[in-house]
């Protein structure tokens, strides 16, 4: 099996892509980066063995996206200042009271106020989509057993409590549809949310039992198994992702 | 190695001691089993040991437990961390990282172990439990007889003096389970390794224990080498009780043992004994069913047929389809290729009143089902949704368990009882076709046999289609008319039990092991089969 990437790889590129959008504002080169994104995701996590919960962050990422940009695009487009320009459709202008002078909702629509809303909806998108993408390559819980020891224990805390998160999303939607088996039909989330605090409790009790049998907390010091080093692999991807910002900086000015 | 010295224990708001008195000593590199009904305390008994209970559950505890010289009414669970592994029923539940090399070094990392330690204990367990290979993967994308391995390997990593197993293949296929087994096996043998375990199945770990310790339920407790027992215990595999019926002179926990001492009841012809089945109508039809989970095909075109007043036991490997079959006859989601018919609709069109009197479904956790804070509640509520008279679903219920009380909360029942309970929720709107994925798990032979006299009777006298997935040989030998066997989403047996389970040594139930070539499955079989063989011998 093929040594994975560190973990710090993915998120210190991901934060230099993060800036290079930033600096660059480019619709097209935002579309561009976004699909090297996937592209990666895909190609990397394609050889995993397993998937981890994790991994499957950036398609989750790509619809909510998607969603954003259409938002944003309906927002600018409805409410607010007027962009002069190039005339496409007229909207009726909406009644608003004296004390909300200044907003508006409605009006002439124009192309270029059509084009500021999408491309600030894209650049949004952009953000969030990087940061996922990183996400699916390495997962958060790597990454934060990477961090200096002293912030390692609050680390393996935080790991503990939010591994259970995936497994309550399985037991709910399993509960759900028992009941439903049952002709329990509308009660909805009610009829879940008891079962599934009472299983999740019970679930956090044996946890934490199976910790405190093997010791956690027990020792005033933790040691730690394994650091991984940065490789020249590493460093390669982190640099030429640096490297972007100086070059869309030129680009785009 | 481990002392109970006159230990009681009581729980808090508990009115009864869940043990009185209990004295016993565990020696170096024993392997003993722990036995008892649900409820009699067996867990209780097991964390009394690293000191979990009462350390963690709270309750007081009278006497002494001491291990290794260490008392644990000093020391905390935490203390003891280094000398006792201990392994809990479920393994995904005690979990604590993603991946199985961070889950093997969770308990070092915690107790300050040197770097260069880890590694070399990590790769020593990798290689004595066979986890090299998956040393990266993430946990939730194993099996369960993997991920019960790494369980035990995050145990034995601390190089412990005692492992504690609660019911370790509880959750497991026969395989899986054997697997588990035998690697404990090895370690009592090779490293001198205290095992102390607990299991229902008595049937898979009988041949290793050394000693047993039976609590019975009121509180008291003996410990005796297995044959002793197995005499008096109402607990016992499916071979002792042949034995009982029998009368053996002593009974034999092992096949070969049992078989050497009946030669002189096999040395007649049997009669083959056909069993008669009742073929009624047929109920569900299944016609090239296919189902996918992503890449991974579950089900690739299978077509069956159920009919009523048949018990039919789908078995088969751990994914391998069973419960994605049920789920696709139960209506869970649209099949993706082929058709399904439950008495001629469409299980995924089934609502209200027309689903509960065709389809009862009971799940794997059949507390799922329960949604009100007490066992009246829960009956009133399948009152009223089956239209019946009020009470009658608790009346159902007393008439199969009589010691439930109404006011009780359904969590704070034993597994039994809760089967018990959701079984009488389901019947009592007498559906035509009952599933139940897994019943059996965590049940004891009492609850195991109450099951088996209310599926039969369910479907023998009502005439209705009962399907159950299952990996208890044991229970389909009991109950079942069909074996369907599933293997990769496919097909590879169906036919009468009797057939399909003789015909793999793997899948024959204890008796027929015992009684090959012999036909008989159960001890009720074997009885009948002699009584008729004897019969026919004297006569002629």
């Amino acid at each position: 099996m093929k040594k994975s990437f560190h973990p710090l790889t993915w998120w210190s590129g991901a934060i230099a892509f993060a800036v290079a959008v930033s600096v660059a504002h480019h619709t097209i080169f935002n579309v561009v980066v976004v699909g090297g994104m996937c592209f990666l995701v895909y190609r990397v996590n394609r050889n995993a063995l397993d998937r981890a919960s994790w991994s499957g962050g950036l398609w989750f990422a790509l619809k909510i996206a998607a969603i954003i940009i259409v938002i944003r695009t309906m927002i600018g487009v409805v409410i607010g200042v007027p962009v002069p320009g190039n005339t496409l459709f007229q909207l009726p202008i909406a009644d608003l009271p004296d004390w909300m002078a200044g907003i508006r909702i409605g009006g002439a629509i124009t192309q270029e106020r059509l084009t500021f809303a999408f491309a600030e909806g894209v650049q949004i998108a952009t953000l969030i989509c990087i940061f996922a993408a990183a996400t699916s390559l390495t997962s958060p819980h790597r990454l934060l057993r990477q961090m200096p020891i002293f912030i390692y224990e609050f680390g393996v805390a935080l790991v503990i409590a939010t591994s259970v998160l995936p497994q309550l999303v399985t037991s709910a939607s399993r509960i759900k549809s028992a009941q439903r088996m049952r002709g329990v039909e509308r009660r909805g989330w009610a009829g879940v949310a008891l079962p599934l605090l009472e299983e999740s409790l019970a679930r956090s009790l044996d946890l934490a039992a199976a910790m405190d049998a093997r010791g956690y907390g027990y020792s005033r010091q933790r040691s730690r198994y394994r650091r991984e080093k940065l490789v020249a692999r590493d460093l390669t991807i982190i640099l030429s992702a640096v490297a972007l910002i100086p070059i869309s900086m030129v680009a785009f000015a | 190695m481990i002392t109970f010295n006159s230990v009681s224990l009581i729980y808090p708001h508990s009115l009864h001691t869940v043990f009185e008195d209990l004295s016993f000593a565990i020696d170096e590199g024993e392997m003993v089993l722990v036995i008892g009904a649900t409820g009699s305390g067996k867990s209780s008994l097991l964390r009394l040991i690293n000191g979990l209970v009462p350390h963690h559950t709270g309750g007081i505890l009278a006497g002494d437990i001491s291990v290794d010289g260490i008392s644990t009414s000093l020391t905390k669970p935490g203390g003891l961390a280094h000398l006792i592994g201990i392994v809990g029923q479920n393994p995904a539940h005690g979990f604590v990282t993603d991946t199985v090399e961070e889950e093997l070094v969770f308990g070092m990392e915690a107790l300050n172990f040197a770097p260069d330690v880890m590694r070399k204990r990590v790769e020593e367990i990798l290689d004595l439990l066979s986890l090299a290979h998956l040393r990266a993967r993430s946990i939730s994308t194993l099996s369960g007889g993997e991920q019960q391995r790494v369980a035990i390997g995050s145990a034995l990593v601390m190089h412990p003096k005692v492992l504690v197993l609660d019911e370790p293949t509880s959750a497991l296929d026969p395989i899986a389970a054997e697997e588990v087994l035998s690697i404990l096996h090895r370690l009592v043998h090779d490293l001198g390794l205290t095992v102390v375990i607990s299991e229902h199945k008595l049937e898979r770990v009988i041949g290793f224990a050394d000693r047993i310790i039976a609590i019975s339920a009121d509180g008291k407790a003996e410990i005796d080498i297995p044959e002793e027992i197995l005499k008096r215990s109402p607990i016992a595999p499916p071979i002792v009780h042949l034995a009982r019926a029998l009368n053996l002179d002593s009974v034999g926990t092992s096949v070969r043992e049992v078989r050497r001492m009946t030669t002189h009841l096999r040395d007649f012809t049997p009669l083959v004994t056909q069993s008669e089945t009742a073929a009624g109508e047929t109920v569900v039809v299944i016609n090239e069913l296919s189902h996918s989970y992503g890449e991974k095909l579950a089900l690739r075109d299978i077509s069956l047929n159920f009919r009523s007043g048949e018990i039919t036991a789908v078995m088969g490997r751990n994914g391998a389809g069973k419960s994605t079959l049920f789920k696709s006859i139960v209506g869970f989601h649209k099949v993706a290729g082929g058709q399904i018919r439950v008495q001629g609709s469409d299980p995924v069109q089934l609502h209200g009143r027309q689903r509960l009197s065709t389809i009862g479904y009971i799940p794997q956790e059949p507390s799922d089902l329960l949604i009100h804070p007490s066992v009246a509640k829960e009956c009133a509520a399948s009152d009223r949704d089956n239209g019946l008279e009020l009470g009658s679903t608790l009346a159902f219920l007393a008439r199969l368990t009589p010691t439930v009380n109404p006011e009780a909360h359904p969590r704070d029942l034993s597994e039994g009882q809760r089967l018990s309970l959701v079984l009488a929720l389901i019947l009592c709107s007498a559906p035509d076709v009952l599933i139940m994925d897994e019943p059996t798990r965590g049940l004891d032979y009492q609850a195991k046999s109450l099951l088996v006299d209310t599926l039969v009777s369910y479907s023998r006298n009502l005439g209705k289609c009962v399907l159950i997935a299952t990996h208890d040989v044991e229970l389909v030998a009991e109950v079942a008319d069909r074996v369907v066997f599933l293997a990769d989403g496919d097909v590879v047996a169906d036919g009468a039990t009797l057939d399909v389970l003789l015909s793999s040594p793997a899948f024959a139930p204890q008796v027929a092991k015992v009684m090959s070539p012999a036909p008989w499955l159960t001890v009720k079989d074997a009885l009948r089969g002699i009584a008729q063989a004897t019969g026919k011998d004297s006569q002629e």
